[in-house]
């Protein structure tokens, strides 16, 4: 017993320890259904023909008139070019009863181009085509030539030529150092993210360096230099794609599919639960989907739960329980271990196969019950505990018979319990609410229930205290309880009885107003400033002609005192002086009337210093004639 | 005492006519009417209000200074007080006069909206 509970325990931190990468794309069934879809297009030419043929053909589909596939390829054939003979044999390859006729010429001009001097593409190319035709090869020569060109070539994507032209050479061919560069390759794959592992060259790339390692690997029987995360990373990149730009991604992609679902040393698998990862009394049945990349399901494997633990409690539920198999769907009673409600980390592996990865899985799986509400019992407590409290239990789903009132001396209480209907053991759900709903007014009021440490939920109505959440608004209320969780079948909204509460009637606002936020304001009208106070007219007036009179004084007086100008001097000085004078003071005017301070000042620097050099004149012969007359 | 009060009054006054030459006279009597009209200016003032606040005061500013500058041209050109200004001529403080009120005028013209 205690042996069983160490070796659990030491698995649980095995699986939790290796918390092994899974790979975050695949293609399910719609995707390859999409990608076949996307292969079988319209043949233009030679090079599309090729992909639609070989690559659904990969897909493990054909394309649906075979003989008119063959006619196409062989009246689109052109003897002399390397390119046109690998594309129509390799496509001619996969489909059924198709024959390309075959030239001596073709076979010599296929063989020539097996040398140094051609390049990786041309050497793969014919290589290809000689074997699909059935031609003899010199494998020695053509490894010869590709270890050559790789010193010449050594970008991606002549490499993984090279890897694809090594895998249709004999096996007995010294194939080392081709074999090598399969991890020189791997290791200039970027890493992104830890999620994503790809050629800068991008998906294309990617996924023929795959297609033509486990080719290669496959033909040599020598396991691919790639480690288990390594793997799942190239799956996530390759299947994160859902829709291609061109045939020739698409067809790198299915070949890819192709080699990750039927290579023999890396199987990529795919743990999926069929709908959602869900248990509960109705559903006890986990099921599981276990497939490769291209969603196929995997029969001949075995699938074991290896540990169930409880998220919140972390403990152990269950422990090496094997799935059942029926009809591709591997399947475990859960509920058979009496689970409480919650959520559980289930940490499962597939085995049957060595050559499957990324199975170990870590699922979370949600177990749900059903709830039921007991003891519910509703009172009228008066505050000052001077009258006994009668106390009125209602059974769900019935409301009480009789209406509830409680005015400010009271305080309405309601106590209840949540069962789990299974279990019998308590619940406490996320969402315990008491919602009061005025139904002449439309206004609702939400409270919280809270459970004490007995796990019983109590409610207190403190009419008083509360008042302001009701706007002191009286009348019937009905009461509902809205009980809710993720882990519940039936959530629960219950009209439990119907609660009369009095407040004090000079508080209630004497609108009582639904409180609708989403109205139209009242209008805000612009105030425009008010001119001020002006004072009558006849005022003004008389006030102007007040203010001038003491000119007229001023007048008088001069006149009185004998002031002339009797003595003005016609000199062009005087004239001059007076008339700029007079020029200064009009242009104060204007001032007033017309201008601004910068075209004033101009002006008045003008005028001013033309006065003022006139008048200085005046004003020195004025002195002169002064002194004189001394 | 009304008497010593209203004889120093008659005095100054008969004092004022006959000593005062003609030409402060006649400055003196520009200064009444510059003052008459800055009261009558701040007794409509009084009455209705200050409502174009800053036409009162540039009306107001503009009296005050031109008083105070003809104030300052009369004591300039008092014979009595040529000693005090030696180097200032009559024609001198008349040509201060006029660019000090030039001035004024801009000033006022200015703020009288």
């Amino acid at each position: 017993m205690a042996l069983n509970g160490m070796l659990g325990l030491f698995l649980l931190t095995v699986a939790l320890g290796a918390q092994a990468l899974t790979p975050s794309h695949h293609l399910s069934a719609a995707d390859v259904a999409r990608l076949k879809s996307f292969l079988n297009q319209p043949y233009t030419e030679l090079e599309s023909a090729y992909y639609t043929i070989v690559g659904l053909s990969k897909l493990g589909a054909s394309v649906s008139d075979e003989k008119a596939a063959c006619q196409f390829l062989k009246s689109h054939l052109d003897l002399s070019s390397i390119d046109s003979l690998f594309f129509a044999a390799e496509a001619s390859q996969a489909l059924s009863g198709c024959e390309i006729p075959v030239s001596n010429e073709t076979r010599d001009l296929l063989l020539a181009a097996v040398s140094e001097d051609s390049t990786v593409t041309q050497i793969h190319r014919s290589v290809s085509a000689l074997s699909s035709l059935g031609l003899p090869v010199a494998s020695q020569e053509v490894v010869s030539a590709l270890v050559a060109r790789i010193t010449k070539e050594d970008n991606v994507l002549a490499i993984i030529q090279v890897l694809q032209t090594a895998s249709r050479l004999s096996q007995q061919a010294e194939m080392g150092g081709i074999l090598e560069e399969i991890e020189d390759l791997a290791a200039r794959l970027d890493d992104l993210g830890g999620v994503y592992l790809q050629f800068e060259e991008g998906l294309e790339a990617t996924a023929l360096f795959v297609t033509a390692a486990y080719a290669l690997s496959d033909h040599v029987d020598m396991e691919p230099p790639l480690k288990e995360d390594q793997v799942i990373q190239l799956v996530s990149s390759i299947f994160s794609k859902k829709s291609w730009d061109s045939l020739s991604e698409a067809f790198s992609v299915a070949s890819a599919a192709a080699a990750f679902s039927s290579n023999r040393f890396h199987i990529p698998v795919m743990v999926s639960s069929q709908g959602p990862a869900t248990v509960s009394h109705r559903q006890p049945v986990l099921q599981l989907q276990i497939t490769d990349v291209l969603s196929q399901p995997l029969n001949s494997v075995s699938v074991q739960l290896d540990s169930a633990h409880a998220l919140a409690s972390k403990s152990v539920v269950l422990s090496q329980e094997p799935f059942t198999q029926r009809d591709g769907i591997f399947e475990l009673n859960f509920m058979a271990s009496q689970p409480a409600s919650g959520y559980y980390q289930f940490s499962v592996t597939v085995t049957g196969d060595s050559r499957l990865v990324a199975n170990h899985v870590e699922l979370k799986v949600k177990v749900s019950t059903e709830v039921s509400i007991t003891n519910m019992d509703l009172s009228v407590v008066d505050k000052d505990q001077s009258i006994g409290t009668k106390t009125t239990r209602v059974e769900y789903p019935s409301k009480a018979k009789t209406s509830f009132t409680a005015d400010s001396h009271q305080n309405f209480a309601m106590s209840f319990q949540l069962v789990d209907v299974n279990s019998g053991g308590e619940l406490t759900p996320h969402q315990t609410f008491v919602r009061l709903h005025n139904q002449k007014t439309g206004q609702e009021v939400v409270f919280v229930a809270e459970p004490d440490n007995k796990n019983v939920y109590k409610f207190e109505l403190d009419t008083a205290e509360r008042k302001s959440e009701f706007d002191s608004i009286s009348g019937t209320y009905a009461l509902y309880l809205i009980v809710g969780d993720a882990t519940l079948e039936n959530p629960v909204l219950w009209n439990v009885a119907d609660v009369v509460l009095k407040f004090l009637d000079e508080e209630a606002p004497s609108v009582i107003q639904s409180k609708t936020l989403y109205v139209p304001k009242p209008e805000i009208k612009h105030l425009f400033r008010e001119p001020e106070k002006k004072p009558p007219t006849v005022v003004s007036s008389t006030f102007t002609a007040l203010v001038l009179s003491p000119l007229l004084l001023l007048l008088i007086l001069w006149v009185r005192l004998g002031a002339n100008i009797s003595n003005f001097s016609f000199s062009p000085s005087s004239v001059l002086f007076h008339l700029g004078h007079a020029a200064m003071l009009g242009l104060m005017y204007i001032y007033w009337t017309h201008l601004d301070m910068f075209q004033t000042l101009k002006y008045l620097a003008i005028s001013g210093s033309f006065t003022f050099l006139v008048g200085n004149r005046m004003l020195a012969q004025k002195a002169v004639k002064r002194l004189g007359s001394k | 005492m009304s008497t010593s009060v209203f004889s120093v009054i008659s005095r100054f006054l008969d004092e004022y006519v006959s000593s005062t030459p003609n030409k402060l006279k006649v400055v003196d009597a520009y200064l009444l009417y510059i003052l008459l009209t800055g009261a009558l200016q701040f007794l409509y003032c009084l009455l209705v209000g200050t409502f174009p606040f800053n036409s009162f005061l540039s009306g107001f500013i503009s009296c005050v200074g031109a008083f105070i500058l003809g104030v300052c041209l009369r004591i300039q050109i008092n014979p009595q007080n040529k000693g005090d200004f030696l180097s200032i001529s009559p024609e001198r403080a008349f040509a201060d006069f006029l660019f000090a009120h030039t001035v004024l005028h801009v000033v006022v013209i200015n703020f009288i909206g």
